[in-house]
């Protein structure tokens, strides 16, 4: 009886996590459809405006004001655009998602990805090709901001019936219980699941979540989720 | 003067980038459209020097545009103008054989400058995507590349088309074909972006 509730239960949870990504899928399109490009118009006119403006100084430099504000809510939808889009979760495979994820941190940071896929990975289940994304993500992010590391490791590989992800670095490490406990308390702020996140999302899907950092001695993650 | 052809599913933006490029000294926009199933008549009509081409039409695939460009003798420059800097849209654009990504979440200045230098024979993308397209490639050229096949690496590399090459090097178009197809397949690249890319960074 418990374990048909367990099965129920879990897959509800794979159901969920496809709903969010339609969702945050709809959300991005919206703000592609709307604000970028009245953005992007109205900055080129705006530019316009200014070199017009170059006998009057100072409706110049308002001018030149105007742009730099508009480019700076760009830049904010940028960020946005780049943290939330799926990517073609449907047609592209696990390795090809990754590769792109590797490549697009690269590009937002500056930060090097060295990247280990097998050539035989092959596919998995949508529910978990989309947590193991969310995961990299999440995780490449984190050790961006605190490991103070100038590279990160990703590998991915297939363990029997599962998908297994490391992502570690040589930074500055951290001590696990009390980051989680932080995060138990304070929620987790813009738009970071945080580790936490990352241990729910590893249990909606039934898989293992092992983290090893310390202060002074990087830090290694290492989930593995049901391939099928 | 560079010529240029605008497309893209939003009037309100090639309203903008008219009035933005028509007053540059250096370029002359040749021909505008939102509909994505005309851009290859219109280049056929007007034959630009670079095409400017939202990645996101919903009439047509942008990727198919570019590859219809690409199967033209004189194919012009394409410059993919997208709001996604992420990996999917860098590799859309990459595969498909464009020579350039300008953003729209970027200031227009920045596609401004991008236009020039597509136009002066650049490829126009971030460092990372370089990286990536060279590990994907396979590492370093292979050693079996004949003298000949060598020298119309270059030339690809330099934004040379066949029939240009041909002139150069005192060949048929069908033997600078020929080549080609033989250097695309030795480098394990599929179109004259990567063969270039690979030149800039492997050899």
């Amino acid at each position: 009886m418990t374990e048909v509730r367990d099965a129920e239960a879990r897959a509800a949870s794979r159901r969920l996590l496809a709903t969010s990504e339609r969702e945050l899928q709809r959300i991005v399109l919206d703000m592609h459809d709307g604000p970028v490009q009245d953005i992007f118009a109205a900055l080129s006119q705006l530019q316009v405006l200014e070199r017009a403006l170059a006998a009057d100084p100072t409706a110049a430099q308002r001018a030149r004001q105007a742009v730099r504000l508009l480019e700076r809510a760009l830049g904010e939808i940028r960020n946005f655009i780049g943290a939330f889009r799926p990517p073609g979760f449907e047609r592209r495979e696990l390795g090809q998602i990754i590769e792109g994820l590797a490549v697009q941190h690269e590009t937002l940071t500056e930060q090097a990805v060295e990247l280990e896929l097998p050539g035989e990975l092959g596919d998995c289940a949508l529910p978990t090709k989309i947590a193991i994304y969310r995961i990299l993500q999440e995780a490449l992010a984190n050790g961006h901001r605190h490991s103070g590391a100038t590279r990160q490791r990703v590998s991915v590989e297939r363990r029997g019936v599962s998908i297994a992800l490391t992502v570690s670095d040589d930074g500055r490490g951290f001590e696990p219980q009390r980051v989680l406990a932080r995060e138990e308390d304070v929620g987790v702020e813009g738009g970071h699941f945080g580790l936490r996140g990352i241990q729910d999302r590893v249990e909606m899907l039934g898989g293992t979540f092992t983290l090893e950092s310390a202060p002074g001695q990087g830090t290694s993650l290492t989930v593995a989720l049901p391939a099928e | 003067m560079i010529r240029v052809l605008l497309a893209d599913d939003h009037a309100i933006v090639l309203e903008g980038l008219r009035a933005l490029l028509d007053g540059e000294p250096d370029i002359k926009v040749a021909a505008w459209t939102t509909d994505g199933t005309e851009v290859v008549k219109l280049v056929e009509q007007h034959k630009p020097d670079v095409v400017v081409l939202d990645l996101e039409l919903t009439s047509i695939k942008g990727t198919e545009v570019i590859a219809a460009l690409r199967d033209r003798t004189t194919p012009p420059k394409v410059l993919v103008l997208t709001a996604y800097n992420d990996g999917e849209s860098l590799r859309s654009a990459l595969d498909a054989g464009a020579e350039g990504l300008a953003l729209k979440t970027e200031s227009p200045q920045q596609t401004l400058t991008a236009i020039r230098q597509v136009h002066a024979g650049q490829l126009v993308f971030p460092q990372a995507a370089r990286r990536w397209i060279e590990g994907r490639a396979g590492g370093s050229a292979p050693g079996d590349l004949t003298p000949r096949e060598r020298e119309v690496w270059a030339l690809v590399a330099g934004g040379l088309t066949n029939p240009q090459i041909a002139e150069r090097l005192g060949l048929s178009d069908n033997t600078v074909k020929f080549h080609v197809q033989h250097l695309f397949s030795k480098l394990g690249v599929k179109n004259r972006t990567e063969a270039a890319l690979k030149y800039a960074h492997g050899r």
